[in-house]
């Protein structure tokens, strides 16, 4: 995959490095024409001799800035490119991935695949190319010159210690990266304490544990200095040696080439020049172990991107969805729906947690390992659904209750498609959910999920983000921006202007292009959000997250919902998205809700009876499988888990009014 | 930001500077010995050019190659000399840095483990951690690095340029005329250069910060089909990226030939002037030899100059940054004198206490009470009633702003802060579980309690048999917030924690989560145990927790409403009778509902 871009690309370094070579071969002559002055001096050349040999070494300075501009220009250009369109193919492959694969994979690490590999990669295919390149032929026409203009003896003696350079630079690098390595653990390790101490601030205040947290932190920091210590002892050593094995170089070539140039058997210019030779080789020599380190690294980043490439998207369009419906009309039918999560134990109970990690960690902590099963064993995933039957007729509206980790928004996952059962366990309109085609599906339910998932840019983009589509979108929005692109800006208050209205500018813009803010009002509105944004001092402009105001988490919700009542879909899909919502705005969203979604269907997930008393039918789930299912009336008089809830909330509620 | 820094650097700058020279004070010393190395090394690297350029004069002479000889002995031993001073200099710098940011990162943490709870609440916890970390870590760039070397380069310039002029001050002064030509290109290189750094990490962050967000929101960008939409926004944040990169590599590309070509003219006309001497035999060539080395090297410290300045720069942003912290004092005062009783046996009195985390926003309003020792006390209420308020006043993690909290009769202002908190155990409802094995949660890091303390502890609470089922038994490795135990063993496992240090007093918020069946029982039996002999005083929620108390206290809204037993608070008729009446409704259907859910489970 990786050879594909270099093929791509194979130009740009041919002409890099046809540049390289010619800059290296310039860059001999200057210490010949130095030398030759040196000798021209002593010769009786006049400073017409001088200055002709100045105007050579002008030239060839010249030639070598232009030569080494561009070497720059077509490698690292070419590095950067491959850089930049690897980045947008992998996100675009990731995109396409589904849900098990995010579960088996957390965020930081995904991240690491853009920030180190995309660099370690890009490292290798641009300084590593150039160094390992510059090296071997440098060494090789140093080496010539110094055999054929000065001496044979002399360089085949003067090169010894640069043997030792090269043997003792890859040695060297390997060592340093061994003790490099130990001192970014321990350094992890300290922040690790940092980070475990000041989570745990609380227990340990009440237990009076300061002193010893402060003893096991300078524990940690004292491991932390002597891992850093080593790292310096080495270089402490390394680099001054190199100092000196150079020195030897040039020692060797003192007592020799000088009882050479005594002996006549060459100039005093030509060991002026020799001087210089031995000089330039010390560089190649380091840059070869360090190329060497450099590929290894890239090689093992190009090794886990392609592992990246490498994996499948589970969830397509199969042969069966070729036929499928153009829309959906939202009768759902289950059959003996069963499911199981078949990842690591950790995970075996991810159900309510949708994609927060820790929901997932602590669902799984309260169900998948409880207190009466041994944990080593060979773990039984317990299904998070099992044998469930229904049907939600079109225009119903479904409640589903349970607690954590029974199941309710496994359901909601398996009916999005985010996970695939058995043929026949879901249909919708009476076609199996794999004989839909999966935009179709995904398009005809709206959903709201239990994270409230807003992404930081406006209000507006974020309501609207189901409907928008990218034809919507004006291509010149995407080209903003680049016309400001230049290298040289003149005062810094432009550049901070740059930064910031770039973003923003390009945001507006956005908007703009979709600027019909009647929809999106409108579902604001039904959601009870409208009153909230227009308080906002940018109203719909306003960004959610860090660069925004921060709202609250009932704000959130109830943003989430507009954005999904905005799809305007069949089927529309509450997961416990009314739960930071207070009871008087939740029964007017639910009143919006029921003129709305007349003759559509509606599943909501909830805690509260008060959300979900008026739906059509009442599922209560306990592991996975149907406790009780009927109306509010008919679940009250059955007496059970319903029943039993809706005591205890309206005594909660008493609570709250005494 | 950026401009922000600048004004602190003015303001502050200066202060800063001298508490960051405070703390070598103790390595004066050492830096001042690293200081004179660094001379000798300097002079020992001006003389070398020195020698070869005699040599090369020596042939001129025709010289014996006993002269010759000698003069790459001298060469040799300058070389070992400059190697001996290189390692101790660089060795003894760098043991004093990392002392020095020893030093700051135990002090930095050192405050913040004394800081009061209200810092963080306020706090998040990863700008702690940063302080702690990367921020000192920059600091050491400061002492190891940027400080010695800056003296260094001024110390090379300043060298080279006088051997320069005792050499030949025609040709020296023709060469310093290059000087300004140098300095301001580099000084312009890294303003642009700042800047296009600037643009690239802002893209770069705005990138990384997409990423994130995106890839964990996947989810919702596969849920709602907005896969293409999302690919092309991607596409042009990565473009965005793409250009930045660019730029800035086209600076480099620029700016890097640039100076080597200004390095070539300032070659060039070294060698013109200096021939020139030459010919008029005002120098040998040899001195022209040592010129032309000593202008290749003069380049160097000049643009290194350059550069640590701004590392400089942001190592003081860093510093100002831990100063902020270390002279945050949001602390509970430890008393003058503080008394220190014998054993405090837990008789408790909060005395017309007004407390509010902020300003006028009060908690509690005028509340007065009394707990007996060995007593038990269950606070009743609504959410932000102000119960969980008074748990944390008992332990002072907070002071009050009005009235008075005693502990058998000492104002707790006055007793040993570490004596009143270990006499308190505290279960908390979020049991916070430390990465280590299950022993080390339960003993924490109090290394005196012993393994059989811990099993007995884990015994006496039920938590035994379950530790013991683990494959590890109490070896076992646990992560932070316990993923691998469910919540009812976490649950287990901080009351075999809160007895293993034996308290006289229990504060506790009973856990509302949903547990098994079988766990809630062990739960039940060990707390009951956990109690015994134990002045309590929790939040409770069920019922018959609260019947058992010896006293019920009912908040409303930061008041005390009622207060008295299960039969005196009935027969008042008030709150705490609806709240009863309706629970009890509740309890019989509850045992109800068991019954059913076994035999539906089945089906």
């Amino acid at each position: 995959m990786i050879r594909n871009y270099i093929r791509k690309y194979k130009y740009s370094y041919l002409i890099g490095m046809l540049i390289l070579l010619a800059v290296d071969y310039l860059g001999l002559f200057i210490p010949q024409y130095t030398g030759e002055i040196t000798d021209g001096l002593r010769g009786g050349m006049g400073i017409e001799g001088v200055l002709r040999l100045i105007g050579r070494i002008l030239l060839v300075g010249a030639g070598m800035a232009l030569g080494r501009f561009g070497w720059r220009y077509f490698i690292f250009g070419a590095a950067r490119k491959i850089e930049y369109e690897l980045r947008g193919e992998m996100f675009e492959h990731l995109s396409g991935l589904s849900m098990r694969y995010y579960n088996e994979h957390k965020t930081g690490d995904l991240m690491a695949h853009f920030t180190n590999d995309l660099s370690a990669i890009r490292m290798s295919m641009g300084p590593a190319v150039i160094s390992t390149f510059d090296a071997v032929v440098m060494t090789v026409m140093v080496i010539a010159k110094m055999i054929f203009h000065v001496s044979l003896s002399l360089t085949l003696l003067a090169c010894i210690p640069m043997l030792f350079i090269l043997a003792g630079g890859i040695y060297y690098g390997k060592a340093a990266e061994r003790r490099f390595d130990e001192k970014q653990k321990a350094f992890s390790d300290m922040t690790d304490q940092v980070q475990e101490s000041i989570s745990g601030i609380r227990v340990i205040k009440a237990f009076v544990q300061e002193k010893m947290e402060r003893e096991a932190f300078a524990e940690a920091n004292r491991n932390n200095k002597e891992k850093n210590l080593r790292v310096v002892r080495l270089q402490a050593i390394v680099m001054p040696l190199l100092d000196v094995i150079i020195g030897i170089s040039s020692v060797i070539t003192l007592f020799y080439g000088g009882s050479l140039v005594l002996r006549g058997k060459i100039t005093a210019g030509q060991f002026v020049a020799f001087s210089s030779y031995v000089n330039m080789l010390v560089w190649p020599m380091l840059a070869v172990g360090d190329s060497i380190n450099s590929f290894s690294q890239g090689f093992a980043s190009m090794k886990r991107v392609e592992a990246i490439f490498r994996e499948q998207p589970e969830i397509v369009d199969g042969p069966a969805a070729a036929g499928g419906p153009e829309r959906l009309q939202g009768r759902i039918s289950v059959r003996g729906l069963t499911f199981s999560y078949q990842t690591g134990p950790e995970r075996s109970a991810a159900d309510d947690s949708g994609m927060e990690r820790d929901g997932a960690r602590q669902a799984a902590g309260a169900d998948g390992t409880g207190a009466d099963g041994p944990r080593s064993e060979p773990v039984v995933i317990p299904p998070a659904l099992s044998g469930l039957s229904l049907e939600i007729a079109r225009g119903e509206t479904l409640a589903i209750l349970g607690r954590t980790g029974s199941g309710k928004t496994t359901f909601a996952n398996l009916l999005v498609r985010m996970y695939d059962v058995e043929e026949g366990m879901l249909r919708i309109d009476g076609h199996d959910l794999r004989a839909i085609p999966l935009a179709v599906l995904r398009e005809s339910i709206a959903y709201v999920p239990q994270d409230n998932f807003l992404f930081s840019d406006t209000l507006q983009t974020n309501i609207a983000f189901g409907v928008r589509k990218l034809s919507d979108v004006p291509e010149e929005v995407f080209r903003e921006g680049e016309a400001s692109s230049r290298i040289f800006m003149s005062h810094k208050e432009r550049l901070e202007e740059y930064l910031e209205q770039d973003f923003f500018r390009s945001k507006n813009r956005m908007d703009e292009a979709y600027n019909d803010l009647g929809p999106v009002t409108e579902a604001a509105k039904k959601a009870c959000i409208h009153d909230n944004i227009m308080d906002f001092p940018k109203k719909y402009s306003t960004m959610v997250g860090e660069r925004g105001v921060t709202i609250s988490g009932g704000q959130k919700q109830r943003s989430s919902i507009a954005r999904a009542l905005m799809k305007d879909a069949p089927i529309l899909i509450l997961d416990d998205a009314l739960s930071a919502v207070d009871t008087d705005t939740e029964e007017k969203i639910l009143r919006n809700l029921k003129e709305e979604r007349a003759g559509r269907t509606t599943i909501i997930i909830a805690h509260r009876i008060s959300t979900i008393q008026n739906a059509d039918h009442i599922l209560v789930l306990e592991q996975g499988r149907m406790a009780e299912y009927g109306t509010h009336e008919e679940l009250l008089q059955a007496g059970g888990i319903y029943a039993q809830l809706y005591e205890k909330q309206q005594l909660e509620k008493q609570l709250e009014t005494a | 930001m950026d401009r922000k820094e600048i004004d602190i650097e003015k303001s502050a700058g200066r202060g800063v500077f001298r508490r960051l020279l405070a703390y070598a004070r103790p390595y004066m010393h050492w830096m001042f010995f690293s200081l004179v190395l660094v001379l000798f090394i300097t002079m020992l690297e001006l003389y070398r050019p020195i020698i070869v350029g005699k040599v090369i004069d020596l042939f001129m002479d025709q010289a014996s190659f006993a002269a010759v000889r000698n003069q790459g002995l001298l060469y040799l031993a300058v070389l070992l000399a400059s190697f001996a001073c290189n390692f101790l200099q660089t060795w003894v710098l760098q043991l004093t840095g990392q002392s020095i940011i020893y030093n700051i990162r135990e002090e930095v943490f050192d405050h913040v483990t004394r800081l009061s709870l209200r810092f963080f609440d306020i706090t998040p916890v990863g700008r702690i951690v940063t302080r702690v970390t990367n921020d000192v870590e920059a600091l050491h760039e400061m002492y190891a690095n940027i400080l010695v070397r800056l003296i260094k380069n001024v110390v090379k310039i300043v060298g080279l340029a006088a051997m320069m002029l005792v050499l030949n001050v025609r040709i020296a002064l023709f060469s310093f005329a290059l000087l300004p030509f140098i300095v301001a290109l580099t000084v312009l290189f890294k303003r642009i250069s700042r800047m296009t750094y600037r643009i690239t990490r802002t893209k770069l962050t705005a990138l990384n910060t997409y990423l994130s967000e995106h890839l964990s929101g996947m989810r919702v960008i596969q849920i709602f089909a907005r896969e293409r939409e999302k690919n092309a926004e991607f596409g042009r944040k990565n473009k965005d990226l793409y250009r930045a990169n660019y730029r800035e590599m086209m600076v480099f590309a620029v700016f890097r030939p640039s100076i080597y070509f200004l390095s070539i003219i300032a070659l060039v006309s070294i060698i013109y002037t200096g021939s020139a001497s030459v010919l008029e035999g005002v120098i040998t060539v040899g001195t022209l030899y040592t010129f032309i080395e000593y202008i290749n090297s003069f380049f160097q410290p000049i643009q290194e100059l350059a550069e640590q300045f701004g590392t400089l720069q942001s190592a003081m942003a860093s510093a100002e940054k831990i100063f902020t912290l270390l002279d945050e004092d949001t602390m509970i005062p430890e008393p003058k004198q503080p008394v220190s009783p014998e054993k405090l046996r837990g008789r408790i009195a909060f005395e017309h206490v007004w407390f509010a985390y902020q300003g006028e926003e009060w908690i509690l309003k005028d509340v007065s009470f009394t707990i007996e020792p060995g007593s038990r006390v269950a606070f009743v209420g609504a959410t932000g009633a102000g119960k969980s308020s008074i748990l944390n006043l008992i332990g002072r993690y907070y002071d009050i702003q009005r009235g008075r909290i005693t502990v058998d009769g000492i104002d707790i202002r006055e007793l040993d802060k570490s004596r009143l908190r270990a006499a308190i155990g505290q279960v908390q409802q979020d049991v916070f579980i430390f990465t280590g094995d299950i022993g080390g949660n339960i003993r924490l890091k109090n290394a005196s309690i012993t393994d059989d303390q811990v099993e007995q502890a884990a015994k006496y609470v039920n938590a035994d048999e379950f530790i013991r089922r683990l494959p590890g038994g109490y070896r076992e490795p646990v992560t932070e917030r316990g993923s691998t135990l469910s919540a009812g063993q976490r649950q287990l496992l901080s009351f075999a924690r809160t007895l293993a240090f034996d308290p006289s007093i229990l504060v506790m918020d009973e856990a509302t989560a949903n547990i098994d069946t079988e766990t809630e029982l062990l739960i039940q039996e060990a707390l009951e145990k956990l109690m015994r002999g134990r002045t309590t005083i929790m939040v409770a929620h069920r019922l018959s927790t609260i019947q058992h108390a010896d006293k019920i206290i009912v908040m409303h809204k930061g008041e005390l409403r009622e207060s008295g037993t299960h039969q005196e608070l009935l027969a008042r008729n008030g709150i705490y009778k609806k709240l009863y009446e309706l629970q009890l409704h509740k309890e019989a259907d509850g045992s109800g509902r068991t019954a059913q859910k076994k035999g539906e489970g089945r089906e």
